[in-house]
């Protein structure tokens, strides 16, 4: 059943290069935050209450509720719809996320599934997730959409550790603060302050400084 | 002494919040800034007062001296710098946030350094971004919204990669569950090297980002030159110095384990970038704070290639750390002064400054000749043990590229300083200048002065005391 979670994960990933809407995009990021809960629950029997309590405001609340939420705020506030003008069409922003995802699975297949400590399937959606995440990153013109794909990227960081959380489940207790930390400053402070100053919330706004 | 330093700053953040009075917010920071001084000078005569997760070891204790010298520096100037604000435009509670930032800012580099748990550095890490962008922030201008977003994102993405980079590192480790440097340096023998390798990528990678170092190094020039320039000082000679400080375990770790050679390549490869950069853009100049940002970039690399050819360079290294934080935060604070000054962070807009303000001029000056290596500046010491290594180890093309990048930022620099130090002022500008040097304190000068005393002084004499500590650093690489 957990690898059937962890195959949905990464095909939120495929819909995600592929639409520019910038609800969609929020939608995705809550169905992500409880398909980590649920891919949790299934490492729960070994972990301690602790650990649970703190695994569970992580996905559930943080990334489920809280974070949607205030990106839905701030989207609304910024009149952010869609994300019309990436650099790429969204019909190669497909291909290339499935090959990402396809070549990330079966490396992972071969040469990570030799070493015990580690979930290859976790392994290969992870590492797929950030890649494609970072690469979306790159092609984006709203900031609003920069942090969306930030997140995601969280996302895919958050089950790299779980793929070795049960060896050392201080390391997703870290992966909470990364989280906070991002709902404290990009989107609170920066996103607002942003839009305040500039007429809208492109990218290329920002990047008048230079020498 | 560890607790203290570690708990003042947050009950001193509480009594702030609480009461509320300008004069009390100074008298926090003054009073942090001597405790952390003290309590570092305790822990240096007695080093055994650890706790599981921090601690003064070889390594970290000249990066706590240093932190602590340079806050204590930056604090005397900062108490000139603050009434230089326009308080019409800036509210009590945001000159407030700016002393209670400024504290978090210290403490998470405390931290940072004084941790011995590779968790607990990235957790330190993250929170100085977390409280220096706010301060990266404060003038709340467009560019230094720009310069924070750039700040944050650029920086959070790395910070992620770190993270990545410690959980590949935990992959590695087998069957120890621990993020512990000692325990971590004791199994490092029986570590995977490839899981290893890779996981060094991402951390270098992700810690080079907070490091400054190139190709990672683009908020840096933004951030310092928007920062207020009592931040730039703490941005450039302590934050930097932090994030390489957990290069430098990591590096441990990888020469522990057998995999030097990779390492070394690694960081040559990002050091020499650092100053390709830092030669391409300071040639052409246009924003005096920028170029000093520049100027750290190139100081970063430098620490970098010393850290990689090993040896005696491991002691340039040290000597450069030092030499560089106490000349660069001169440099940033007296260019605090010449904004005040000139209103102005354009090159074009600044000349005469000698004739302007004979003491931030010569301040101007010595702190050039100081960053550039001018005997007996310590940096001379330090970037010739350098390349005395280089050719003795016969990295002969590495030693003229070295020396040519070196020579194109002096001119860069050379260029800059000279034309905004001579020259004639038109009799309106003049008015205007001798009118805001009223607003330059005392405390806006003495600083800077204690600094590059001591900058010049080690480069013909090191104290006994130091020298000690310096050498047993070399147990932390």
């Amino acid at each position: 059943m957990v690898n059937a979670f962890i195959i949905l994960f990464g095909l939120t990933m495929l819909y995600i290069s592929t639409t520019s809407r910038i609800i969609s995009h929020i939608r995705l990021l809550i169905i992500q935050g409880v398909l980590l809960f649920l891919i949790c629950c299934s490492g729960m029997k070994d972990m301690s209450i602790l650990n649970i309590a703190f695994l569970v405001v992580e996905t559930l609340i943080v990334k489920s509720i809280v974070i949607p939420a205030f990106l839905y705020k701030v989207s609304k506030k910024t009149h952010s719809d869609r994300d019309a003008a990436a650099n790429i069409p969204h019909f190669y922003c497909l291909v290339v996320s499935t090959v990402i995802l396809l070549v990330c699975m079966l490396l992972s297949q071969y040469y990570v599934s030799s070493i015990k400590l580690i979930s290859h399937l976790f392994f290969g959606v992870s590492v797929a997730t950030i890649i494609i995440s970072l690469w979306l990153i790159t092609i984006k013109h709203k900031i609003i959409s920069n942090v969306i794909e930030f997140i995601t990227m969280e996302n895919g960081i958050f089950l790299l550790s779980l793929s070795v959380a049960k060896e050392m489940p201080i390391l997703v207790n870290l992966g909470v603060l990364l989280d906070v930390f991002i709902a404290v400053y990009i989107l609170g402070l920066f996103v607002n302050e942003i839009n305040n100053e500039f007429q809208d919330l492109e990218v290329s706004n920002l990047s008048e400084y230079n020498d | 002494m560890i607790n203290t330093i570690l708990i003042f700053p947050i009950i001193a953040c509480i009594l702030i919040l609480l009461i509320k009075n300008k004069k009390f917010d100074m008298f926090m920071i003054n009073t942090y800034a001597v405790v952390h001084f003290v309590a570092t000078i305790m822990l240096a005569i007695n080093k055994n007062c650890g706790t599981r997760y921090f601690a003064v070891d070889n390594t970290n204790l000249i990066f706590l001296i240093v932190l602590s010298f340079i806050f204590l520096m930056t604090v005397i100037y900062n108490n000139g710098y603050v009434k230089t604000f326009n308080y019409n435009n800036y509210s009590d509670s945001r000159i407030r946030n700016y002393t209670l930032m400024i504290l978090i800012f210290v403490l998470s580099m405390t931290g940072t350094i004084l941790s011995v748990d590779l968790g607990i550095s990235w957790v330190f890490i993250e929170a100085t971004t977390l409280s220096s962008a706010y301060l990266i922030y404060f003038n709340k201008t467009k560019h230094s919204i720009e310069a924070a977003w750039k700040y944050v994102f650029i920086c959070s993405i790395g910070i992620s990669l770190a993270f990545v980079g410690i959980i590949l590192l935990n992959i590695s480790t087998g069957n120890i569950n621990s993020l512990n440097f000692s325990e971590l340096y004791a199994n490092a023998g029986s570590f995977n090297h490839s899981w290893l390798k890779l996981s060094f990528v991402f951390m270098l990678f992700g810690f080079g980002a907070k490091m400054g170092l190139a190709p990672v190094h683009f908020w840096l020039p933004d951030a310092h030159s928007e920062a207020p320039s009592p931040i730039s000082a703490l941005l450039s000679a302590t934050l930097l110095n932090s994030a390489f400080l957990v290069i430098v375990r990591i590096f441990k770790i990888m020469t522990l384990a057998g995999c030097t050679n990779y390492a070394r390549i690694m960081l040559l490869v990002m050091g020499f970038l650092s100053l390709f950069v830092t030669a391409v853009f300071v040639y052409h100049i246009k924003n005096y704070k920028r170029m000093l940002a520049y100027s750290s970039i190139e100081n970063m690399g430098i620490l970098t290639i010393g850290t990689a050819l090993g040896g005696v360079a491991y002691y340039a290294v040290i000597l450069h750390l030092i030499g560089h934080s106490l000349a660069k935060s001169s440099f940033f604070l007296t260019s605090g002064n010449v904004l005040e000054l000139f209103e102005s962070k354009r090159v074009k807009s600044v000349n005469g400054l000698m004739s302007a303000d004979k003491k931030t001029g010569w301040l101007w000056n010595l702190s050039f000749l100081a960053i550039c290596a001018f005997p007996t500046s310590v940096l001379f010491v330090s970037e010739f043990l350098m390349i005395k290594t280089m050719i003795l180890q016969k990295h002969y093309v590495l030693c003229v590229l070295f020396v040519l990048l070196l020579t194109i930022i002096l001119y860069g620099l050379a260029k800059v300083v000279l034309k905004m130090s001579y020259g004639k002022l038109s009799n309106d500008k003049k008015q205007e200048v001798l009118e805001n040097k009223k607003k330059i304190t005392f405390t806006m000068y003495v600083p800077q002065f204690i600094m590059l005393i001591f900058v010049f002084t080690l480069g013909f004499y090191v104290p006994d005391f130091l020298n000690n500590i310096i050498n047993t650093v070399f147990t932390g690489f």
